[in-house]
């Protein structure tokens, strides 16, 4: 039945849209940080995978890696040119420097891979499964099981380890960890690297799904937007929440009335929300 | 009541000025503490008491400057960063907000770093904190918010001490609590500065104060005006009619 197979689709980019945005969910709930380079770090991970996999020979499996390496790098950098503004939680700042950032890394992406459209053509993409009239690559199923993953593994690391527990002490009050003895600026430039290979690494896993061009970013970063603050800023259960929801709404939005209007329905929906859960779904603040 | 090598300066201050602006809050000229002494600061509101111990730390909520020397044993500390300073064994328990009011009494107690054991810091497990404050042992998985006022000032102690501290300095322990748990607060002081800790203590309530310290020191418009042993202190004309409400 085609509904169905809409909401299988609506699984899967539900999927994408929260392990895109796990990054900014714990960029925002422990450095209480946005990052408008968001989409272009997006972009930038997925022709760095393309890069590695279609033109260098890497097998697609270690071309991941390669990107997420290279986003962390971006990331640290971006934090070392912020950090100022960071330690002085200066919002405006920080929104613009990002999203000047995310104009420089688009130019030189076209640059260094040129303006037109690629296909990143991972080999889990060929790769079938059809159950009656239902179908589904593996691809697809790599990135729900990815999601999943991240997200029990980040809620792991945040509630049962040392190093989880001191990224929400500087999350909840970064002076007063000053005084616990933790390195806050360490602390803010483990977030930021983070962010950086976290999208690289949904940047991978998704992009196989839609052509590639260097001037892509918009979507992901509006979608990341919405699925953070749906979820309640930076908590990480509501993003995984907030995410797989607005999946399945946008899909069957796109099947049943107009896939023209997904991204308008999508802030309506947000909107509506914030005035039903002003703290969004996942209420509580703090990373976790 | 001083214990054990009197002569250890585990803290010598000299010429230390905070300023706020243009305004100068603190302005000492020298302070020292021993090891296994507990000195007192007290004064008035505004007298600059909390400017002291924040200063000390390199710590502030709001914008300070501060200038001076300050050493931790034989450690110069004043370029340091805060968690620098406090990894050298320079513990602050702030005032106001001091636990992470969205973690547990249990996540609340955990070390950022493995403090070096050599220079005779006694570090505590969360075990032994646990034998020390049993009520807090009875509420590890309640969240810091959930917390009253004394069993803030315990966890905020008991992390302190598993971070391995050379000099405690708290803030006002006594804000807001009861006078049996104030009591209970400094004579846990005591037990600890008998194992050879040095405490700074900043008290408004200068009676409590005086049961427990071996030197006070009082501060007025952010300079030391008189200091002395606690007794002396006590029986001072001055201190009895400001801070004792004695007719003396």
């Amino acid at each position: 039945m085609n509904l169905l197979q809409q909401i299988i689709n609506g699984i899967v980019i539900g999927h994408a849209y929260a392990l895109v945005a796990i990054g900014w969910t714990l960029l925002l709930g422990v450095a209480r940080l946005v990052n408008f380079g968001h989409g272009q770090m997006y972009m930038l991970g997925a022709f760095v995978t393309w890069w590695a996999f279609a033109k260098a020979g890497v097998p697609y499996e270690l071309a991941i890696p390669l990107a997420m390496v290279a986003g962390a790098m971006v990331g640290l950098f971006m934090q070392r040119v912020m950090l100022k503004a960071t330690f002085e939680q200066n919002l405006v700042s920080i929104m613009i420097m990002t999203l000047g950032f995310g104009y420089v890394l688009h130019g030189l992406a076209a640059l260094i891979f040129g303006s037109t459209g690629q296909i990143l053509d991972s080999p889990w993409s060929a790769i079938e499964f059809e159950f009656g009239e239902l179908w589904l690559t593996a691809q697809d199923l790599a990135i729900v099981v990815a999601a999943v993953m991240v997200f029990i593994g980040l809620n792991k690391l945040l509630n049962a380890t040392r190093y989880g527990r001191l990224v929400r002490m500087v999350a909840e009050d970064p002076k007063l960890a000053e005084l616990a003895g933790i390195n806050v600026r360490r602390i803010y430039y483990g977030v930021f690297a983070f962010e950086g290979a976290a999208v690289a690494f949904a940047a991978g896993m998704v992009a196989p799904r839609t052509p590639i061009l260097t001037s892509m970013g918009f979507d992901e970063v509006i979608m990341t937007f919405v699925v953070v603050v749906l979820g309640g800023i930076g908590s990480v259960r509501g993003s995984y929440v907030a995410g797989v929801g607005l999946g399945i709404f946008t899909s069957l939005f796109a099947a049943l009335v107009a896939p023209a209007y997904t991204t308008a329905a999508a802030f309506v929906l947000l909107i509506a929300v914030l005035v039903l859960r002003p703290k969004g779904l996942g209420a509580g603040g703090g990373a976790h | 009541m001083t214990v054990a090598e009197p002569t250890l300066d585990v803290l010598s201050v000299s010429n230390l000025k905070v300023a706020y602006g243009g305004n100068l809050a603190v302005n000492v000229d020298a302070l020292t503490v021993k090891k296994g002494e507990i000195v007192g600061v007290v004064g008035a509101n505004g007298a600059g008491k909390s400017s002291l111990v924040n200063g000390l730390a390199g710590w502030s909520r709001g914008h300070a400057r501060v200038t001076g020397q300050i050493k931790v044993g034989d450690l110069t500390v004043d370029n340091l960063p805060t968690y620098e300073r406090v990894r050298s064994g320079l513990l602050l328990v702030p005032e106001g907000k001091l636990v992470f009011s969205h973690l547990t009494v249990h996540d609340n107690l955990t070390t950022a770093f493995d403090p070096a054991s050599n220079d005779g810091r006694r570090i505590y497990a969360r075990e032994e904190v646990y034998d020390l404050f049993p009520r807090l042992k009875e509420r590890r998985d309640h969240l810091g918010s959930q917390l009253s006022g004394g069993e803030r000032q315990m966890l905020g102690i008991g992390r302190a001490l598993m971070l391995g501290p050379r000099l405690l300095m708290l803030d006002e322990p006594s804000i807001g609590l009861a006078p049996m748990l104030v009591s209970q607060v400094l004579h846990t002081m005591r037990t600890l500065a008998q194992a050879g800790l040095s405490v700074l203590l900043i008290e408004q309530n200068v009676k409590a104060a005086l049961e427990v310290v071996d030197r006070l020191v009082l501060l007025e418009r952010g300079t030391i005006v008189m200091q002395g042993s606690a007794s002396e202190m006590a029986n001072n004309p001055r201190i009895a009619q400001a801070y004792l409400g004695a007719h003396a």
